[in-house]
């Protein structure tokens, strides 16, 4: 049953999770405070693409996020996953679903369970494995992403960085389309952090999932993506959308090439520019 | 030496104490220029840290570093083959190329040393593995170094273990020393305030003195003694009460909780009759409840778990909406379907608040079933303390007064018990945590 399974999705093959935004309005609490989080935002992603979203803080990313993984509605617009509509006109909220899987700000792994039970979760829950199968894959990808040793650990008991490992293990163990990643690697220290962006690239150069990517850091967001969606402060749209010509697969020697330098600094000044609009609006607001 | 240890990459963020523990295992060696310190293939014993001088430093080809050669300065790490999990081997051979001044650090000493201290440990060790990967390039599969054993193996923390851990790490703290030292002022005060100093308003008061001796009187003047069997009898009547009053409340508080936590509209509708009934003082209830039920039992066990079952109903709510929305995102985003994130989420997340309000709920009993004893009943330690005043017997009070303290810490330790048995995962987060 699950070597079928496996087939018929065959791992590494692109060609689905293209995401297309087209229009998104999403105003929380229309009749009362109204305040527009996202305005008119329009953004294509392509199958397989790392798709990097920088933009100042509270102007909006994690709403749109939040739109494409169903958690909450939509105002106008729509957003298509593969050419299938996910949300629009006749159905403002998505529903949830194990092809678009989150990981979140400040991590979700289930604390009351094993590391291995939370990787085993997602198949169990839909019953595709049952869980003895479910656990016997979820031991092999952990294995491969070099997270033998602590399958039957709490996730309070390893550190941060590793937490963040399983739960994109957990993300991958569904096969899912597209990975959406709120600044998943925010808390940790820059060269934990180093690690994980080179771990990240492994994953995705084995997995080819489609990736979204919310960071407040651009040259995280020019070291992964091929896209990089700079966004305006809030309401959030694309204020401009570089396309980083620097080929995959990359490591860490990318940090110091001259094509990197230059690609932070042509886009450095728009960064800056929002966030000094979005300090002038605290300070209006506050 | 400390200053150069200090800058390498592994021990950067180490504390000074155990920088210097660790720099007194190490030895200096001199290596002269062109000297071999090893070759791929010797077996591995120590690490090296370059107080001066320079190493080259070749992996081998079936390493498949990006960058195989590399060369070695002042405060540069080496022979981290020492610590690998998977390799005992030298993967590479390391050649003074001037005369260098070397630091050696056997790798087992090392380890244990860190074992002493695992979460410096951990630090370590990651940093090793950074460094291995990042500066010497060398693909993970080989960096995985030998894990720190914690002296707490945290699968050695199971069921009861866990319970007699935190006995132990109790014992060695000063609290129960602190708290011996408590009891101890309370008593001598108690002694001091009545029977040697007979202060106003204590003058009237059973002495300490006075109430142990009747206490551990094989012939009680007022009938009451540990050695009498209606004692016994006293204890193990309210005990059953609130055991059955406590059941009882736990079995319909907890379902009651989960569901007001867990849908909008369920709460909606129940929820402020509970919050008015909630504040209702139990002896208000009295007169209702010896109207509602023929027995005087029922009567007593109802009155007995009304305080509980509205303090075990309320925690179960805020536990459940203390949970994190994210665990509930992320599980609808696995393809949980909604009985499922009950059953997986809401159920074990609320878990913690749970057992504060079984705990906070066993102690109410305790307080409501006194109150109800001492209205209706004909047994139980409530009954002592109300019987003995009216016939006037002070140390038979006091007696009954200090074993309620006594049973009800003791059912309270037992809840609290039973919540570290079913709760692995937040223990062993606070044994790791030091707690
Ligand atoms: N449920 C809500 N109701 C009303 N306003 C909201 C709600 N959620 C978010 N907002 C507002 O919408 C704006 C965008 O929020 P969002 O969380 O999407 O920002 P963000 O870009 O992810 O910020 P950060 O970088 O801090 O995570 C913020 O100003 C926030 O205050
Ligand atoms: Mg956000």
């Amino acid at each position: 049953m699950s070597a079928i399974m496996q087939q018929a999705v065959p791992a590494g093959t692109a060609a689905r999770g293209a995401i297309r935004i087209e229009d998104v309005v999403k105003i929380y609490d229309p009749g009362g405070a109204a305040v527009m989080a996202v305005d008119h935002c329009s953004l294509d992603i392509k199958a397989g693409e790392i798709c990097m979203i920088v933009g100042p803080s509270g102007c909006g990313k994690t709403t749109l996020l939040n739109a494409i993984a169903g958690f909450h509605d939509i105002t106008s617009g729509r957003i298509l996953l593969d050419g299938e509509l996910l949300c629009g006109a006749d159905k403002p909220k998505a529903e949830p679903g194990s092809d678009r899987i989150v990981v979140f700000q400040n991590g979700a792994l289930f604390p009351w369970k094993t590391n291995l039970d939370n990787v085993a979760f997602g198949p169990i829950m839909q019953g595709k494995l049952r869980p003895a199968e479910a656990k016997e894959k979820a031991l092999s990808m952990m294995a491969d992403a070099g997270l033998s040793g602590v399958e039957h650990n709490y996730p309070g008991e390893i550190s941060s960085g590793m937490r963040r490992r399983v739960e994109i293990v957990r993300a991958l163990m569904n096969d899912p389309k597209v990975l959406l990643l709120d600044e998943p690697y925010r808390a940790l220290d820059s060269l934990t952090k180093s690690v994980m962006h080179e771990a990240l690239l492994e994953i995705y150069y084995k997995n080819k999932v489609t990736i979204f990517f919310i960071t407040h850091d651009l040259e995280e967001a020019i070291f992964l993506g091929h896209k990089v969606a700079i966004m305006t402060t809030r309401p959030c749209k694309p204020k401009k959308i570089l396309e980083v010509d620097i080929p995959h697969p990359r490591d860490y020697s990318v940090l110091t090439s001259r094509r990197f330098r230059e690609l932070i600094e042509e886009t450095n000044e728009a960064v800056h520019e929002e966030a000094l609009k979005a300090f002038a609006a605290g300070e209006k607001e506050g | 030496m400390l200053e150069i240890l200090k800058k390498t990459m592994p021990f950067q963020v180490v504390s000074d104490t155990m920088l210097r523990r660790i720099a007194e295992l190490g030895k200096r060696v001199a290596y002269d220029k062109a000297a071999i310190i090893y070759d791929a293939g010797d077996s591995a014993g120590d690490i090296y840290i370059i107080l001066s001088g320079k190493v080259e430093h070749t992996l081998e080809p079936g390493v498949n570093a990006r960058r195989p050669v590399q060369l070695l300065g002042a405060g540069d790490v080496f022979g981290w083959a020492a610590l690998l999990e998977k390799f005992p081997h030298r993967l590479a051979k390391a050649v003074a190329i001037e005369p260098a001044e070397i630091v050696r650090i056997n790798g087992d000493d090392l380890l244990r040393l860190l074992e002493s201290d695992p979460d410096s440990g951990d630090v370590v060790m990651s940093r090793f593995a950074t460094m291995i990967t990042r500066d010497y390039t060398v693909p993970d599969l080989i960096a995985q170094m030998r894990a720190i054993h914690r002296k707490l193996h945290s699968s050695d923390i199971q069921g009861m273990n866990l319970t007699m851990y935190r006995l132990s790490l109790w014992l060695k703290s000063p609290r129960p020393y602190l708290m011996l030292i408590g009891f101890g002022l309370f008593l001598s005060f108690w002694y001091l305030a009545v029977e040697v100093w007979k202060l106003p308003r204590f003058r009237e008061m059973p002495g300490l003195t006075v109430v142990i001796k009747e206490w551990l009187n094989p012939d009680p003047s007022y009938g009451l003694s540990i050695y009498t069997a209606e004692y016994y009898q006293h204890i193990l009547v309210s005990i059953w009460r609130v055991t059955q009053a406590f059941v009882l409340a736990s079995l319909l508080g907890v379902p009651l909780g989960l569901f007001l936590g867990w849908s909008r509209k369920f709460k909606e509708y129940v929820f402020p009759v509970f919050e008015t009934l909630r504040p209702i003082p139990i002896l208000a209830w009295v007169p209702l409840a010896i109207v509602m039920f023929i027995s005087t039992e029922s009567a007593v066990i109802y009155l007995t778990f009304l305080a509980s079952f509205f303090a075990t109903a309320l925690n179960t709510m805020l536990g459940v909406e203390s949970i994190d929305e994210s665990y509930v995102r992320a599980a609808y985003c696995l393809g949980a379907k909604r009985h499922q994130v009950f059953r997986h989420i809401i159920i074990p997340g609320a878990l913690p608040f749970i057992f504060t309000g079984l705990q906070i709920s066993i102690g109410v009993s305790w307080f409501s079933l006194v109150a109800a004893e001492m209205v209706s009943g004909q047994y139980g330690l409530g009954y002592v303390i109300n019987t003995s005043y009216t016939m006037v017997r002070y140390p038979t009070i006091v007696i009954g007064m200090i074993t309620l303290g006594f049973v009800g810490y003791v059912t309270s330790a037992m809840v609290r018990i039973l919540g570290d048995y079913l709760m692995q995962w937040r223990v062993r987060e606070l044994a790791l945590g030091g707690q």
